[in-house]
């Protein structure tokens, strides 16, 4: 029998092949889930889906698009941001 | 009448520089403007802009210093370019060992150096070794008063 911690379904299942004709199970951390916008609820671009771990090891400009808002607006919405925002200031 | 003329302030939409001010410098294209400010100086297409109510009175193809002036008078800051050199690392050097000429230099600077200190002690030397010759012979002088 599986340990309990193994049985909690928060680890993802691999099944290998051994080369005695066996298979085991291998268990491996859950991918994050996709990055989302805050305004639409649409999946970001240029948001790598990386364990948090793999995310602080890259570089910044690798995480996430180099514009103001960017890893939590999408290009639609944040462009709607900058012109509701240049409007009021008149 | 397009409203995307020179002088005109407008807000980038996309890209990197969205958020910030620029000024029209140069209408390229019916779709296509340069523009300069705290942005950077980059010919845009109009879709990326937000006109601003403000106009200033600019030439056409002014230089950034002129537009850093202008924006200057209006309260927006402009932040210039970085210069692309990069910053001078200190560097290690390399020991080499067939390196004896520096050596001897070394070495012969250092004699100078000890020859004329010698020379200086050795002159109160003579004068300490008088006294004493002068004191013991003294002394004998003495010593055979009191015989």
């Amino acid at each position: 029998m599986p340990r309990g911690m193994f049985k909690s379904g928060r680890l993802r299942k691999i099944f290998v092949k051994t080369p005695g004709g066996n298979t085991t199970v291998q268990y491996k951390q859950r991918k994050p889930s996709k990055a989302v916008c805050a305004g639409c609820k649409k999946q970001l671009a240029g948001v790598p889906r990386k364990l948090a771990g793999k995310m602080k090891s890259m570089p910044k400009s690798a995480r996430r698009p180099e514009r103001p808002y960017g890893g939590t607006l999408c290009s639609a919405c944040t462009r709607q941001l900058l012109t509701q925002k240049a409007r009021e200031e008149k | 009448m397009s409203l995307y003329n020179i002088g005109r302030v407008c807000v980038k939409l996309a890209g990197r520089d969205a958020g910030n001010k620029c000024v029209i410098v140069e209408v390229i294209d019916d779709n296509y403007v340069m523009i300069d400010g705290a942005t950077r100086r980059k010919s845009v297409n109009v879709k990326h802009l937000e006109p601003l109510v403000q106009i200033i009175e600019i030439k056409e193809k002014a230089s950034h210093e002129d537009v850093k002036s202008a924006f200057d008078k209006l309260g927006i800051a402009v932040w210039d370019k970085k210069s692309k050199k990069p910053a001078e690392r200190p560097r290690q050097v390399r020991k080499v060992k067939g390196k004896k000429s520096g050596a001897k230099a070394k070495v012969e600077v250092k004699a100078e150096k000890i020859k004329p200190n010698k020379e200086m002690k050795v002159e109160p030397k003579v004068e300490e070794k008088s006294i004493e010759e002068a004191v013991s012979s003294e002394v004998d002088k003495v010593e055979v008063k009191k015989e």
